[in-house]
């Protein structure tokens, strides 16, 4: 059992090791402003726009659940206008990063690494090196930029779309006007939160590509080692995004 | 000059276990030996992409894995690698894939168009025709066609060397032989330093200088083609076996 505990650690601690170093050769070229434009427009283009329809759909249906479950909760003992808060901050607060984070692990991790892992297996990252090329500074840097561009942007718009449709499903199913709902929305607002909310989205944007990145270029052993090097980014992505989740009350809501 | 000096690498096993091995300039080596005998490993350290446990390679008297990162850049931009599946990048054209082969540096200063106008003349060095294939995906390309684009990827930057890793594995005997061709040809045209690993020894003894044997880690023989085939060890034997017949060589004329 010891040997079991021991063999996770190690091969946790040499991830981490080498996450630090590509974050380090990261940070290097785009200090030195070596990153190629194209890729990286591509990659915001891959993740933000074509990730647009199923972040859309994901947050308006956190904005309904939030906004029905919290009726049934509410009725009769507080006043409903206050489900416009619970939803806002619900989404705000929580559900809006998360879930777009969860769904671009699915959508744009799991892609990064089953293609560097792919281009890793069958020698596309070495002839990158032998062709003079970075692969850090052509592949892995435009990916990561491109996260932390791109999903604050996507966490801006799915907080608004999980509100728009809360407040669409409280008029709809419980019988509370637009007005109501953004009155109660109103009482307990702070505009720190939606900083929060976008903080959050710059930090799921940086660390799921940067696990996706390592992960696959960390693959070894042909096709089943490229699915094994998936299977593991998404692992290590969901549990990153849920620490750092963890993290963001006690160091930003305090 | 590549020089492999004392060279090991062990992996979970050892593969490489004090390889020594000279290739003078200009000319063309073939390294041969069992699958897993490191003849891939041997390649890759004289690029950087694998550093050996102990020993040196050299280019030029130039160390390969003590020249530092602008060194190494150096070196890597002087040297052409075919790889055994091409490994060209899948989501580029073909074009896109052989344009690649030149420096950032160069590529900047030479433009679009003088960059085209190279990229079309390495593919006709290997007997593609530009305008049918400069825009296609390695995925609608037959294998020799990827092989041969890959060559092309690797000679576009002119370099003075060109390492082969399995040039003709997965191709049938005509394509094999128009590979070899190729190989001859580019290195007589080009006056290019070839060194190609290659666990099939048929087509290749007629164009190299030289044979090398790995074995067990090292070096087990070290001669000219003809002392290769007059050769009793019996490992060589071996690899003797079986030679190409002449109707492939005929057909691969036509080709």
């Amino acid at each position: 059992m010891l040997r079991t505990v021991g063999r996770g650690a190690e091969g946790t601690l040499r991830h981490a090791g080498g996450m630090a170093l590509l974050l380090g050769r990261i940070a290097s070229a785009l200090a030195t402003g070596r990153v190629p434009l194209r890729a990286l427009v591509d990659q915001i283009y891959a993740m933000g726009v074509q990730s647009l329809p199923i972040v859309l759909v994901t947050a308006s249906l956190a904005g309904v659940v939030t906004s029905q479950q919290g009726g049934y909760q509410f009725t009769g003992s507080v006043p409903l206008y206050v489900l416009g808060s619970v939803v806002v901050s619900s989404i705000v607060l929580e559900l809006g990063p998360v879930l777009t984070a969860v769904v671009l692990i699915g959508r744009v991790g799991a892609r990064i690494t089953a293609e560097l892992g792919t281009m890793q297996v069958s020698e596309q990252i070495d002839a990158l090196y032998a062709l003079g090329r970075d692969p850090v500074r052509v592949l892995a840097a435009p990916r990561v930029l491109a996260g932390v561009i791109v999903v604050p942007i996507l966490v801006a718009i799915a907080d608004a779309m999980g509100i728009f449709a809360g407040m669409f499903a409280a008029s709809a199913t419980l019988g509370l006007g637009s007005d109501n709902f953004l009155y109660g929305a109103r009482m307990y607002w702070h505009s720190w939160d939606l900083f929060y909310s976008l903080a959050k989205g710059v930090a799921f944007g940086f660390v799921i590509p940067l696990i996706a990145v390592h992960m696959g270029l960390s693959a070894r052993g042909g096709a089943e080692g490229v699915g094994r090097a998936t299977t593991s980014a998404v692992v290590f992505m969901i549990m990153a995004v849920l620490f750092l989740d963890a993290l963001f009350p006690p160091l930003l809501l305090n | 000059m590549i020089e492999f000096l004392n060279v090991h690498k062990r992996f979970d096993v050892p593969v490489l276990a004090g390889v020594d091995l000279a290739i003078e300039r200009g000319e063309t080596v073939a390294v041969v030996g069992h699958s897993g005998t490191g003849k891939s490993v041997l390649l890759k350290t004289t690029l950087g992409l694998i550093k050996p446990d102990v020993g040196a390679v050299r280019i030029d008297g130039e160390s390969v894995f003590a020249a530092g990162r602008r060194g190494l850049e150096r070196i890597r931009r002087r040297i052409g690698y075919v790889f055994q599946n091409a490994a060209l990048f899948d989501s580029m054209s073909v074009w896109e894939n052989v344009v690649q082969g030149l420096p950032e540096d160069e590529l900047k200063r030479l433009g679009r168009r003088e960059a085209t106008q190279r990229v079309a003349g390495a593919l006709e060095h290997v007997n593609l025709d530009p305008k049918a294939i400069l825009s296609k995906l390695p995925a609608e390309l037959s294998g020799g066609m990827r092989k041969r684009v890959g060559l092309a990827r690797a000679i576009v930057s002119r370099p003075e060397v060109l390492l082969y890793d399995e040039p003709v594995t997965g191709l049938d005997p005509v394509n094999a032989t128009v590979v070899h061709r190729l190989i001859a040809r580019l290195a007589e045209e080009l006056g290019i330093t070839s060194l190609i690993v290659t666990h099939g020894i048929e087509g290749v003894l007629p164009i190299v200088d030289r044979v090398a044997m790995l074995d067990r880690g090292g070096i087990r023989f070290d001669d000219t083609p003809g002392a290769f085939r007059r050769s009793l060890d019996p490992l060589v034997r071996a690899f003797l076996d079986r030679d190409v017949p002449t109707e492939t060589l005929q057909i691969a004329e036509a080709v």
